[in-house]
């Protein structure tokens, strides 16, 4: 250990040595720990998802179909929609990773514009997903029959939309899978907003600035990266194939 | 920080000039335009993909293969796990590879298979087979299989 005559308190990095064990800091560890827990759960879900879709795959509904709303336009646009969200969330990603490297410059202004655009970006993730759930529930005009549990008898009825006994475009599980998958997802994104938003708040303030050094930003960063990761992934298994 | 006992200071560590800034901001930007080619890519493809008669198989290994694609560059790149330790990288990467491929036997070869083969039964409308509108629902779900 080493000898010095100052009192200085340094922080001690754990395992005792001083030397952190795969070469990155505690909370870096912790959080990337974290992501690799929260990437299995959510390929548990996914995973659930693709044994249910080639069970019935004679009888799921074409996304291209189900998804093909795009606001202010009253045509109909397969997946023009979900393009623009993931367009979105990787451009967040973008600007998250941009601040992370002003963070590297020690550039406090530059952190925090970068930051605030990463979450408005969020932010019009999160309203877009709202908007698509909206959709997904109000359903279409024309609706569809389907045999369902009224007053204890079960009867052909005219339905429009969607909830989580049964929708209008497929089977019942199909909509559980959206609610579930896309609401688990989306509220990884809004919690993801919410630290983005303390921490860039943090950044304002200069608590960074005065720390010395802006991994804070980093370590949120990955949390933020993790949820575009997710989403390429949800996009995929879920509307494209 | 006046006070160096020798230790790395891994917070610390990762502050660079202006001039390395300068090549990781170009760097990332290219990263962006090559994400935004391979989702532009994907959309086009499943947006044609019955009007070009592609098939089932060749959709789903081309998509799951652009998206892990995509995923290599947002983990590499964009959560820096490619400037990290390879003790790191593979303490990370590791269980995912081994989960992938265990996914891939299970769904092909192994138990994917059991639930292929009820779609027969289905028929008879004997099972659990939900009761669906007549056909013209889900025309666009049943291509030749």
């Amino acid at each position: 250990m080493s000898s010095h005559a100052a009192t200085t308190q340094v922080k001690a990095n754990w395992g005792g040595g001083g030397v952190s064990p795969l070469g990155a800091s505690y909370g870096k560890l912790y959080m990337w720990f974290f992501l690799v827990s929260d990437a299995f759960t959510f390929s548990g879900l996914l995973t659930a998802y693709g044994f249910m879709r080639h069970k019935y795959t004679d009888f799921w509904p074409n996304p291209g179909h189900v998804f093909h709303h795009f606001p202010f336009y009253e045509g109909s646009i397969p997946l023009a929609y979900v393009g623009l969200m993931t367009f979105i969330l990787i451009m967040s990603s973008v600007t998250m990773v941009l601040a992370v490297e002003a963070g590297h410059r020690n550039k406090k202004n530059e952190v925090a514009k970068w930051m605030l655009l990463t979450i408005i970006g969020g932010l019009m993730f999160v309203g877009s997903q709202a908007w698509e759930w909206y959709n997904f529930i109000s359903g279409t005009a024309e609706g569809a029959v389907r045999n369902i549990l009224v007053d204890g008898v079960w009867q052909d009825k005219l339905i429009h939309g969607a909830n989580l006994q049964y929708n209008e475009y497929g089977l019942p599980v199909f909509g559980d899978f959206f609610f579930f998958i896309t609401g688990f997802h989306g509220f990884h994104v809004f919690s993801g907003v919410v630290i983005n938003f303390i921490i860039y708040v943090n950044v304002v303030k200069g608590t960074y600035e005065k720390r010395g050094h802006y991994e804070m930003v980093e370590k949120v960063g990955l949390y933020w990266h993790f949820v575009d990761l997710v989403w390429v992934f949800v996009f995929t298994f879920f509307y494209l194939l | 920080m006046e006070f160096n006992d020798g230790y790395p200071s891994y917070e610390t560590m990762a502050i660079h000039d202006e001039e390395h800034g300068k090549h990781v901001r170009k760097v990332i930007w290219k990263v962006f335009w090559i994400m935004l080619g391979v989702t532009l890519v994907e959309l086009l493809v499943g947006f044609k993909a019955e009007s070009w008669g592609l098939g089932k198989v060749f959709l789903q290994f081309f998509f799951i293969g652009l998206t892990i694609v995509k995923a290599a560059y947002i983990v590499l790149s964009f959560m820096h796990l490619g400037d990290e330790v390879k003790a790191l990288k593979w303490t990370l990467l590791g269980p995912f590879i081994v989960l992938v491929l265990y996914l891939i036997f299970m769904v092909d070869v192994g138990e994917g298979n059991y639930a292929k083969a009820r779609r027969y039964v289905m028929d008879k409308n004997v099972t659990d087979a939900p009761h669906h509108a007549p056909a013209g629902n889900n025309e666009g779900a049943s291509e030749h299989h």
